[in-house]
Formats: C-alpha cells, structure tokens, sequence
C-alpha cells in the first residue's frame, strides 16, 4: 500500500509537476513561494496518503494543498496582499475534503515559460530558470551542466528570482508588438539547453536527463504554439540531433563523427516526428533559422532512408542559414559540407573564409574541422599539426579519444 | 510601479562646437517634447528633465565619515548621464516599451530601473 502510494506520487509529480508548479507560480506571481507551496504539498503527500489513502486525483490534490500553503506564506508574510486579493478563502483542512475532489489545474506553463525567459534576465539565468522552474531540475544538477557551483548557481537562480519579483516582470502573455522580441527570448534559451544536453552527451553518462528535458520542452512549446513556425523547427531540431544519441558513441567511448554513424542506432521514432513537426512548419510559410537548422539536420538523417548523404543539398542549406544568421559554427560546419560535397580542397578554401571567434586557431571546432580536411586532403602533416593543436585545447573525454585515435593512423 | 528611464549618451556629440548639426539636436528635442506629450496623454508621466554636462556637476564623497568635493561626475565613463523620465508603468514591459521611445540620435541607451517601493 506504502509503495503504491510513493508510485502514484511520483506518476503524478512526473505527469502534472510542471503544471501545478506553473499554476502556483502564476497565480501568487511569485516563484519562490510556488516552489516552497509545491515542496510542502509533495511532502504532506508522503505523511498523508500511505496513511490516508491515495487521493481520487493526485495533481489536484497537490495544487490544493500548494495553493493553500502559498496563500498561507502569503498571508504571514503580508507583502503580496495585492498578489493573492482574489485567492478565495480556502477550506478549513482541505487535505481531507479534497480527496474526493477533482478540479482541473489552469494551464500556465507558457505565461511561465515567457517569465523564465524574459529577455531582461540574463540568458544563463533564463535557461537555469526554465529548467528549475518548469522541469523541477534541482540546482545541484543545473549547476553541474553549467560546470558551475551548487551555490553560484543558487545565486543566480536567487537574483534571476528577485528582479522578475522586484522590477515587476510581467506574468502575462507578451502584447502582439511585444511578441516576436520575446518569442525569440524563448527560443535562444531552448536553444541553449539544446546546446548543452548535444555537449553532455560526450562528457557525462547521466546526460540523458537534461535532453530528455529539453526535449520535453520544446515538445510543449510546439503544442502550446502551434501556430509558430520557428517553435516547430526548434523542437524538430532537438529531435533530429536526439535521434542521434545512441550512435555518437563506440564502446570505448570515443565520439563518433556524424557521417560515419552506424544508422541502424538512429531512432527512427524521433526522425519521424520531426519530420512530422518540419512539415507542419513548413505550410505555415515563415522560414527561418531554426527550420533551416533542421533542415540541415534532416538532410543527414534521410541516410537511414536513401544510404547517401544528400552533401548538396546539406552545403545549399548552409549557404542559406549563412545568409540569415551567420556565426563562425555555420561557416564552419558549411566548409566540411563543401568538402564531401566538392572536394578536400574546395572545403579548405571554404574553411579559410571563415570569420569568427578572434583567436580562430585557439577554437576547438576549427582546429578538428581542419584536420579532418586536411586528412581528407592528403596532407598527413598538416592534419597532424592540427590534431595536436585541437588536442591542446582541452577537448571534452570522448572527443580526445577521437581525435587521439585519428592521430595515432597518421602514424604522427 | 514608478520606473526611472535613465538617458546615457556620449555628451561630446550634443556639444555644438564638437558635435552634431544643430537640425538634428532640434529634431530630437522635438522627439522629447512629442513623448512628453504622449506620456502625458497616457497618464505615465511623473516627471524628466535634461540634464547639464558632466563639467558642471559637482560630487560630494562621504569616506570614513568625511566628506570632501570632487569636480565631475561620480563616474568617468564613455556614455553620461544625460536626462531621465521617470514613469508610472504597471510592469516592466510597459516601462521597457516606454525606454524604447526615448530619442537620442544613432547611439544611445536607456537604462529601465524600478523605483524601490517603501
């Protein structure tokens, strides 16, 4: 009964968490309170049901009797009188009355989500934020993806916390002139998730939480704005490269380039929902960088399909997302294209355009893109050079392994 | 919620001798004048004014205790304070998108910071 009782706790904090959190957070305009309210109900839920009985609709329960310490916190602390004046009066115990009850819990995750990812807080706050927040990460585990400390990490969550509390962000849906500056707030800090679950999959074997996340996230972003072409790309962006996952590693542990992935390890589930999601995107009519970053990613993934990489295709789509939002990744990325699409020379002439981060040969990504061209070339000695000088710069375990690897058959 | 819009330019350019052509001083006093007018309209406005150059403020310095003059501004930055707004919004957006009218010629920024509320 004990145990059947903590599993239905943990379905429910699994299923409705986000929701409740979300609902608390909005309703008492105020995300510390929401977490303690939300703690505290998840708490009484372990003292009360084993002993009790499960209530007839766990979340709502749980929203009950968070909502009910959150306008108690309020009420002793007195300053969010103005926060909590249409709060009705709760029931004297209601962890009693409510386990017959059912009430459905408001849905206020994407009024949250735009709080979290306000373009005013820093970006680094927006996504620990988000994470803290909406997924109910613990700050230990954002701290750790961040390659941060536990309370470096708490006080920037704190300070994140106390301006949206004390310049008064606001909690409601951005106004329509508003919106697109927002929108985008809202997908550069996915993004940034999205960028550290793909780099996490190479340095930490308890990675898969932090993408599962992020690929929950944008899931919801897709289905509370489906009408937004660029949340449909995001989280086609974040499947593609997800789909991946079980292939970017030998049984050592060295990476595993793209091109050379056995696609038999490719999760053809997530392939085809974000062909699904691309295509819903693309009758919308509004392109853009994260439907062509998908695209990109797409192209590499119809090798499940047709056996071959459509290279051309890859480095067309380059050219575009050059056009539309250039970065020394894409130009760097767009030259390796060039090379399997053309030749090993054509990519370096393409490698050599590139502009960027201002100390270009102290850039990781740089220095092993062109040791593979060069390799690719011909030129052992020069790829060599590049290998050790990519080595040099601290590449993550099963990147080192790699490039160790491709060091030792050029026998340097 | 009151919040204070603080205009921070490079001063040298609303210098007639070094800077800008009178015109487009004009132009952007105009510009003041028209968001005064709206924020007004709005019931926004609490107040704002122009500010005169660094070279005429004076800042007094309390160390230990003590306190002593000093010519200039508090700080010697690239940007100076140059004017302010303070306006009643409900929330920071509403300040921001308020922040975003402020004129000021090609370089400029505006910082939003609520005002403490005792």
């Amino acid at each position: 009964m004990a145990r059947d009782a903590a599993q239905i706790l943990a379905e429910a904090v699994r299923e409705a968490g986000d929701r409740i959190r979300a609902a608390l957070a909005i309703r008492f305009r105020d995300l510390d309170m929401a977490e303690e309210a939300f703690a505290f109900a998840s708490l009484r839920a372990v003292e009360t049901w084993p002993r009790d009985g499960v209530p007839r609709d766990p979340a709502a329960w749980l929203y009950a009797v968070g909502r009910r310490r959150a306008f108690d916190i309020g009420r002793r602390t007195k300053v969010r009188e103005t926060a909590v004046h249409d709060a009705p009066e709760p029931a004297p115990n209601p962890e009693t009355i409510l386990m017959a009850a059912f009430e459905p819990i408001p849905d206020e995750r994407l009024r949250l989500i735009f709080v979290c990812c306000h373009p005013a807080l820093a970006p680094e706050a927006r996504i620990a934020l988000t994470l803290r927040t909406l997924c109910g990460l613990s700050v230990e585990r954002i701290a750790r993806a961040w390659l941060t400390t536990e309370v470096a990490m708490l006080q920037r969550l704190t300070r994140a916390k106390r301006k949206i509390r004390d310049a008064r962000i606001g909690f409601e849906i951005p106004e329509p002139d508003a919106w697109g500056e927002r929108l985008d707030a809202v997908l550069a800090t996915l993004e940034i998730a999205y960028a550290q679950a793909y780099e996490d999959a190479a340095l930490a074997s308890d990675a898969a939480d932090l993408a599962a996340e992020t690929l929950r996230l944008s899931g919801l972003l897709a289905e509370l704005l489906p009408e937004e072409p660029e949340v449909l790309g995001l989280a086609a962006l974040v499947r593609l490269t997800e789909s991946r996952r079980p292939a970017r590693l030998d049984a050592a542990g060295a990476m595993i380039p793209l091109s050379e992935q056995d696609v038999r390890l490719w999760d053809g589930r997530l392939i085809a929902e974000a062909v699904a999601l691309m295509r819903r995107a693309a009758e919308l009519g509004r392109s853009g960088p994260y439907q062509l970053m998908a695209a990109i990613h797409a192209a590499h993934a119809s090798r499940l399909e047709i056996g071959t990489t459509p290279w051309s295709d890859v480095v067309t789509l380059y050219d575009i997302l050059m056009a539309v939002r250039p970065s020394a990744v894409t130009a760097v990325n767009r030259a390796v294209a060039v090379a399997e699409a053309q030749s090993a020379e054509a990519g370096l002439a393409a490698l050599a355009t590139v502009e960027g981060p201002e100390r270009l040969a102290a850039w990781l990504p740089y220095q092993a893109a062109r040791a593979g061209l060069y390799a690719k070339a011909g030129r052992d000695a020069e790829a060599a050079e590049a290998l050790k000088a990519a080595l040099a710069l601290h590449p993550a375990p099963a990147e080192r392994l790699f490039l160790e690897r491709r060091l030792a058959a050029l026998g340097a | 919620m009151q919040y204070l819009l603080l205009i921070y330019t490079d001063e040298k350019l609303w210098d007639p001798a070094t800077g800008t052509a009178p015109a487009v001083l004009q132009e952007i006093t105009a510009a003041h004048m028209r968001l005064g007018a709206e924020l007004q309209e709005a019931g926004a406005m609490v107040g704002g004014n122009r500010l005169q150059p660094t070279a005429t403020a004076t800042t007094v310095r309390t160390v230990a205790g003590s306190q002593s003059l000093h010519d200039g501004p508090y700080a010697e930055t690239r940007e100076q304070l140059a004017g302010y707004y303070l306006v009643e919004a409900p929330d920071l957006d509403a300040a921001i998108a308020w922040g975003k009218k402020i004129p000021g010629g090609p370089n400029y920024a505006v910082e939003v910071r609520p005002v403490h509320v005792m």
